[in-house]
């Protein structure tokens, strides 16, 4: 119970805050969505005490005793975070059909992880890519570069999050960004540190079933109060977007309203729907490179590949996959209708700029859909968040903790030792992502793009490779991974230039061709070839590896 | 099973009958995979072609005669609807809408006597400082206003009482409407002609279940298409397998 009243007590400051005022969409302090995120907060803790891990092999792997469906389901919700919530439904309101290069890109990497990888992943049977890129690769220093790459990832894949957190907190307390996101990452920090070890993957099913209920009950309300067919919301709103291409006259739609009293009209825009439209300012390079980098990411990212161990058997492996994409989904044909929704009822200019991060929520706001509601549909996206930010601070801590702590600083820790050190960082990380949450640098499924291709960038060859070509040796692996991290370095310089105002050379080329958001599309092909050629020049893989891999791995 | 000894292995070069089946239903999967994703927007690429809305067409030519003072009434009345059109898209940069608001203002300026232009222009001041002290959007005073400039300005352009258009334009006027920038003025043609102009062919304008084609193709069929893609490989794998009565070991 303490632990509970800990929660509350968190959200008490925000009561000091004024009555919302009626013209804003941010209102002040609202009690009934932060009754129900604390209701759903708490109910996470008591799944986790009441499914708490025995061991560690219970905690990374389950016991191995999760169904396909349920691996899918927890797959699901590890995969649906604040970028998939809140953030698709907000490039699709900024950008359209450019939107869409994500919906594509977060879903078809599934299938290149599962022809490719899935099962291989299982048969290998390492706990975490950090695991895997140094017993593959026969080299301890690798394995912690895996490990601080991984570290890395997770930090920039929380950044988005904790925006997520701060906007939907922002929301719900009536408060300021940066307040909310100082409240927000330290209430995540109290609930990683309360459930971390507790019962992940039953929990993750449960989460699952509160953030794709709450993402969809809001649209069956929207669909129905506006017209459209309803039944099936993900098919319903394809009328929508025809509206708003063509356009919405009052009288066509007499009677329907926003919550603000504007009528339920739009002026032509067909610069919502048409490809790589120039109001977007967006090209059809760009489409086809995020798309790219986002797939190959997915099948890169430490924490997707980790959840194959969670399964008894290789065939469970695969068929998770599908359960898990299905799963995905149901969230991700719904996601662009709250971004039409959302075009269509902030269509007069008289709404104003919105935060396109919280447009999920406003749209719900915007067509009267009933508070309380609302609240639920809040506390879904920060649940999402939560469960993300949660299994990446475990993941990114026991990277630490695990792979450098114990193997390379302190070999003979106790475990008391390694948890307190595995805390520290977990709380170290917090602090550095809230930090750069705070400079709001981009939109959240932006930020979340960068971890992707990070990921596609440097341990998605060494997987690919490592998987499939026996004659891919340490030497490669590095060469590969010098390559992956010297182009990640160079685009994420040229962001933070942007950002900071620094005078960069050919700042326009390489904005563009290395884009934050989609460098993978170059940079892992590139990280491949130099594997490649430098494993064909040096010392080959030792046979013990091969056979290793021949035997277990693809017999 | 293992067909070779020196344990070299590539996907390209499998060593067993079932790594075999494997890589061909993998490549042929793979392939089906990149054609459905880029295939399709490459030929969406292809295709295409830059298509004007029938606003911009209309504006183009008014416009040209506004700039060279060969333009009458309905020139001028041509020239505005359009730029009431994007002012009502959200999707306007800051900068954009003021350059707009601008032009706007200074064409239904050349529209009206002064005596009236001077009534409208104190009643524009008034709702743009209603806005900004409002604490509803109901708030009746505000909507009054609303009424009264939509009316008269609405009347100078021609735009029919009541009409989406007509609710707009309230929210489009400025305070200084007899004058407008020579800077916005350069700039109303380029913003108007950057909204206005949609890659579009037959696929983005077939309509499928309520959707334009393309949008349905790519935000609802693709994401079945690689479940079933997925489906497709689990079950293939799992029939090989029987066939073959091979175990998979785990370790």
């Amino acid at each position: 119970m303490k632990r509970i009243y800990l929660l509350l007590l968190l959200f008490l400051p925000a009561a000091l805050y004024a009555a919302s005022d009626v013209t804003q969409l941010e209102g002040g302090f609202k009690v009934g969505p932060a009754i129900i995120l604390i209701l759903i907060l708490s109910l996470f803790i008591l799944v986790g005490i009441v499914f708490r891990a025995k061991d560690t092999t219970d905690y990374y792997a389950a016991g191995r005793k999760i169904s396909r469906v349920g691996s899918g389901m927890a797959i699901a919700s590890n995969w649906m975070s604040a970028a998939s919530f809140l953030g698709m439904a907000a490039l699709m309101y900024d950008v359209g059909y450019h939107g869409l290069a994500y919906v594509v890109g977060w879903t078809g990497g599934y299938v290149l992880l599962l022809i490719l990888m899935a099962g291989q992943i299982r048969r290998y049977g390492k706990y975490t890519a950090a695991d895997f890129i140094g017993d593959r690769y026969y080299s301890s220093s690798l394995r912690t570069i895996g490990a601080v790459i991984a570290i890395v990832i997770s930090i920039a894949y929380a950044v988005g999050q904790f925006g997520g957190i701060g906007l939907m907190f922002k929301w719900v307390l009536g408060i300021n960004y940066l307040p909310a996101v100082l409240i927000g990452g330290s209430v995540v920090l109290a609930y990683t540190l309360i459930s971390g070890m507790l019962g992940v993957t039953k929990n993750m099913q449960i989460q699952y079933i509160i953030i794709i209920s709450s993402f969809i009950i809001p649209l069956f309300i929207l669909t129905a109060r506006f017209d459209y067919f309803w039944l099936i919301p993900p098919i319903g709103y394809g009328s929508v977007v025809q509206d708003i291409v063509e356009g919405i006259q009052i009288s066509e739609k007499s009677g329907l309203f926003n919550s603000l009293g504007h009528h339920f009209a739009i002026v032509p825009s067909p610069e919502y729907a048409m490809p790589w439209d120039p109001s977007t300012g967006q090209t059809f390079f760009q489409w086809i490179a995020i798309a790219f980098s986002l797939m190959i990411g997915t099948a890169g990212l430490p924490h997707v590949i980790q959840r194959f161990y969670v399964v008894p058997k290789v065939s469970d492996a695969r068929w998770s996959v599908v359960w898990g994409l299905f799963f995905i989904c149901l969230l991700y044909w719904s996601a662009p209708a709250y971004s039409a929704f959302g075009k269509l009822l902030s269509a007069n200019p008289e709404v104003g700029k919105l935060a396109k991060d919280a447009i999920v929520v406003y749209t719900a706001q915007l067509g009267d859909v009933h508070p309380l509601i609302v609240g639920l549909l809040a506390a879904g996206g920060v649940s999402a968040a939560f469960s993300t930010v949660s299994g990446l601070l475990v993941a990114g801590s026991s990277a630490f903790a695990h792979d450098i702590y114990v193997k390379v600083i302190n070999p003979v820790a106790t475990p008391n030792l390694q948890l307190r050190v595995a805390r520290v960082s977990t709380v170290m990380m917090a602090i550095i992502i809230t930090i750069l949450a705070l400079f709001d640098l981009a939109l959240i499924a932006q930020l979340v793009a960068i971890a992707f291709s990070m990921a596609g960038c440097t341990i998605f060859p060494l997987f690919l490779l490592g998987i499939w070509w026996s004659g891919s040796n340490r030497a490669g692996a590095k060469a590969g991974l010098i390559t992956g991290s010297i182009v990640t370095l160079i685009s994420l310089t040229y962001l933070i230039g942007a950002k900071a105002g620094w005078n960069l050379p050919w700042y326009g080329f390489v904005s563009y061709y290395l884009g934050a958001w989609y460098f993978a599309w170059i940079g892992a092909p590139l990280a491949i070839l130099a594997n490649i050629i430098i494993s064909k020049l040096t010392r080959e893989t030792p046979v013990e590896i091969r056979q290793f891999l021949i035997e277990k791995v693809h017999s | 099973m293992v067909e070779t000894e020196d344990y070299r292995i590539s996907f390209f070069r499998p060593t067993t009958h079932r790594a075999r089946l494997n890589r061909n239903l993998t490549v042929k999967l793979f392939i089906a995979w990149a054609v459905a994703i880029f295939g399709f927007q490459i030929l969406l690429r292809i295709i295409e072609k830059p298509v004007p809305e029938e606003g911009l067409i209309s504006f183009s030519a008014a416009w040209e005669k506004i700039e060279t003072g060969a333009a009458e009434i309905t020139d001028y009345q041509a020239a505005a609807r359009p730029i009431v059109q994007v002012l009502g898209k959200s999707s306007l940069k800051d900068s954009e809408y003021e350059a707009l608001k601008d032009a706007l203002g200074w064409i239904v300026a050349q529209l009206m006597p002064d005596d009236e232009l001077n009534e409208l222009q104190k009643e524009v001041i008034h709702l743009n400082l209603l806005r900004n002290q409002i604490t509803s959007l109901k708030d009746d005073g505000y909507i009054k206003s609303k009424e009264v400039v939509g009316l008269k300005a609405g009347s100078a352009l021609g735009l029919e009482n009541g009409s989406l258009l007509a609710l707009l334009l309230p929210l489009g006027l400025d305070n200084d409407m007899a004058h407008v920038s020579p800077e916005n003025k350069m700039k109303v043609s380029g913003i108007l002609s950057t909204y206005m102009i949609h890659n579009r062919s037959f696929l983005t304008d077939t309509i499928l279940l309520g959707f334009p084609f393309h949008y349905f193709y790519t935000a609802v069929f693709l994401l079945i298409f690689f479940i079933g893609l997925c489906w497709f490989y689990c079950y293939r794998t799992d029939r090989v397998h029987a066939r073959l009565n091979f175990t998979e070991q785990t370790t």
